[in-house]
């Protein structure tokens, strides 16, 4: 008896300590967040000022609606959005397509191209941009959004490796039947396979457009300041006649830019997670 | 997350062998040499892309390193190997794949020690796990721009979050943005984001039969022993590969540096503090700085190579540690 309640004591103590060192570690990882937000809604002053002060004495919102007229952000945003929508469609469906080959058709030379694939998942985007930065700029392609449609037809390793899996799982006798009844491979494709992968398919988008949306490097490297993302607009365009930076702006800017990948985020978390889990333990 | 997790197992049942459906008797060769085609048609958006997207421009690299390019006159001509023999006594370049091979040492035993731990701690039954588990993931999808510019007020010396603590600890504020403390600046900007890898542990946790653990509580095994003799072994698989792509991420760092640095032009990459003058900004400069497109294409191309012995190591001892889902009998 009084080990039983000893027991269940320890047991108590022991969820207690966790979550203290849960609660410090929580406030540790969303530190940085709260800083932004405070930082945005803080005059100049206020954020220069001697001590440094924790809280806005009265939130600026002005910070934000300067965030939208400083700088053209709405047409940055536009940009952002449209780059992030066409690579995510695109990519979305040539991956789709190449899973479907590699978990469905054979060919000759499948495993060895499936191994060539799994090792590009290893390859550093950095080692090719700064190439086809020069290639593309001998070419014409600098300053057009074209490269961002190449990579989309082109299909992601690491896409084509979600898709493979999901694929491979389904049963054969679907696709059998659909032959017997002189189904072309197409078809049992885009009619059997992609209705079945919507929750792929949506996996897919979301990760694929938040990968361009976070993106800095290929638009700072390809696009210039008007034609550029709002990623690489929010890191050199909020500045004061000297060329210093506003940091309360910026903030507000830097916010707003967030919000939608913790939008997307909170809404689909379970894809989130899964695409991260999938790519994590099956390499 | 559980079902994530059986969608992995179910992910690995070869597939469709045991249907019935095959032992209907079909056409064969005129089928299978249509399949093959089939095959090619479906995959040839990736084959284009990895020849036009990847090799292309490798090989454009590798060509480029072979010359003495300055990414605009056409007064270039070939040097042979040159650039590479200047490499090897470069002592900026060595001493900056010194430092990215010592950032590597540090952040990813560390990233996925933390993770680890982490993932055990939110393995457990307790309330509001699910919101600890979002608060610490958050940060790995926070877009690098937004990570940069958080991580530069909180760094800020006169009105930064650390400082305004540490004044009021009474210990004086310290300037982190510049050497040598960027270094560490940059360590704990790359920690923030170990949530990814904390998922992935988690799901490889759930993976792990509980079974297994019990049956060693009851021959007497303590938590720890449990842990290390138990656990640990069963996702090995899952740590060595966490270990394997921090090492090649860690190698390819280069924005964060750029950022925090406030460089604002492509090419105002000298503000870089030293401390974290990592190997890839290095390559960055000697492109965009110096206008040496020939000398930073062969310091690419060796990047390049180590990245390629890795991953023939890695796949080479993959059969020890991963099953990839590959059906032998559909070699053909």
């Amino acid at each position: 008896m009084t080990r039983g309640t000893d027991r269940a004591g320890t047991r108590r103590l022991d969820a207690g300590g966790t979550y203290v060192l849960l609660m410090v570690l929580a406030v540790l990882f969303a530190g940085p967040f709260a800083w932004l937000v405070l930082g945005a809604l803080k005059k100049q002053t206020e954020w220069v000022a001697i001590p440094i002060h924790f809280l806005p004495e009265a939130p600026q919102w002005s910070n934000f609606t300067e965030a939208f007229t400083r700088v053209n952000f709405l047409a940055y945003t536009a940009n952002s959005l449209f780059l992030s929508a066409t690579y995510a469609i695109l990519v979305t469906f040539s991956s789709a397509a190449v899973g479907f080959g590699f978990a469905r058709l054979k060919g000759p030379g499948k495993r060895p191209l499936f191994m060539v694939l799994l090792s590009t998942m290893m390859l550093p985007s950095i080692l090719t941009l700064i190439p086809t930065y020069v290639l593309y700029s001998r070419l014409g392609l600098v300053n057009t959004y074209w490269p961002w449609v190449l990579w989309g037809l082109a299909a992601s390793p690491y896409l084509v490796f979600l898709f493979r899996q999901f694929f491979a799982a389904i049963p054969r006798d679907l696709e059998d039947a659909a032959i017997i009844d002189g189904c072309g491979y197409g078809r049992i494709f885009a009619r059997i396979f992609l209705p079945l992968s919507r929750p792929v398919l949506l996996t897919s988008f979301l990760l694929s457009f938040t990968w361009i949306w976070g993106d800095y490097l290929a638009p700072a490297l390809l696009l210039d300041i008007d034609h550029t993302t709002l990623s690489v607009a929010i890191t050199q365009s909020y500045r004061d006649p000297h060329g210093n930076y506003i940091p309360t702006v910026q903030a507000a800017a830097a916010a707003l830019y967030v919000v939608p990948v913790m939008l997307i985020f909170f809404f689909t978390q379970r894809y989130f997670v899964r695409s991260v889990v999938m790519s994590g333990v099956k390499g | 997350m559980a079902d994530v997790v059986a969608e992995q197992v179910r992910g690995t049942a070869p597939a469709g062998r045991l249907h019935p459906g095959r032992a209907v008797p079909r056409p064969r060769r005129r089928w299978s040499r249509y399949s093959g085609r089939t095959f090619y048609l479906f995959v040839s958006p990736w084959v284009l892309g990895f020849l036009l997207l990847t090799v292309v421009p490798l090989g454009y690299a590798f060509a480029m390193s072979l010359t003495n390019f300055d990414g605009s006159s056409s007064l270039w001509r070939w040097v042979g190997l040159r650039n590479y023999r200047e490499l090897l006594q470069d002592s900026a370049a060595w001493s900056s794949l010194v430092r990215t091979l010592v950032y590597t040492a540090i952040v990813v035993p560390l990233s996925v020690a933390i993770a680890l731990g982490l993932a055990v701690l939110l393995n457990r039954r307790l309330r509001a796990v699910g919101l600890f588990r979002t608060v610490f993931f958050l940060p790995s999808v926070v877009p690098v721009v937004a990570t940069a510019i958080m991580w530069k007020l909180v760094f800020n010396r006169d009105a930064g979050l650390l400082n305004a603590i540490l004044e009021r600890l009474g210990v004086g504020a310290v300037t982190w943005l510049v050497d040598p403390t960027a270094f560490y600046a940059l360590i704990i900007l790359t920690l923030w984001g170990l949530g990814g890898g904390m998922v992935i542990m988690l799901a490889a946790l759930q993976g792990v039969p509980v079974e297994l653990e019990e049956a060693a509580v009851v021959d007497g095994a303590g938590r720890w022993r449990v842990f290390w003799h138990v656990t640990v072994p069963m996702i090995s698989p899952v740590i060595f590969f966490q270990i394997v792509t921090g090492v090649i991420m860690s190698f390819q760092v280069l924005v964060q540096p750029l950022l925090l640095a406030e460089t604002n032009s492509i090419g105002a990459v000298t503000n870089v503090p030293s401390s974290t003058h990592l190997y890839m900004v290095q390559v960055y400069q000697e492109y965009f700085a110096n206008q040496r497109f020939g000398y930073g294409s062969a310091m690419l191309w060796v990047f390049f190579l180590i990245i390629l012995i890795i991953t023939v190591l890695v796949q080479r001892s993959s059969r020890f540690w991963v099953y990839y889902e590959v059906d032998r009998d559909e070699r053909d």
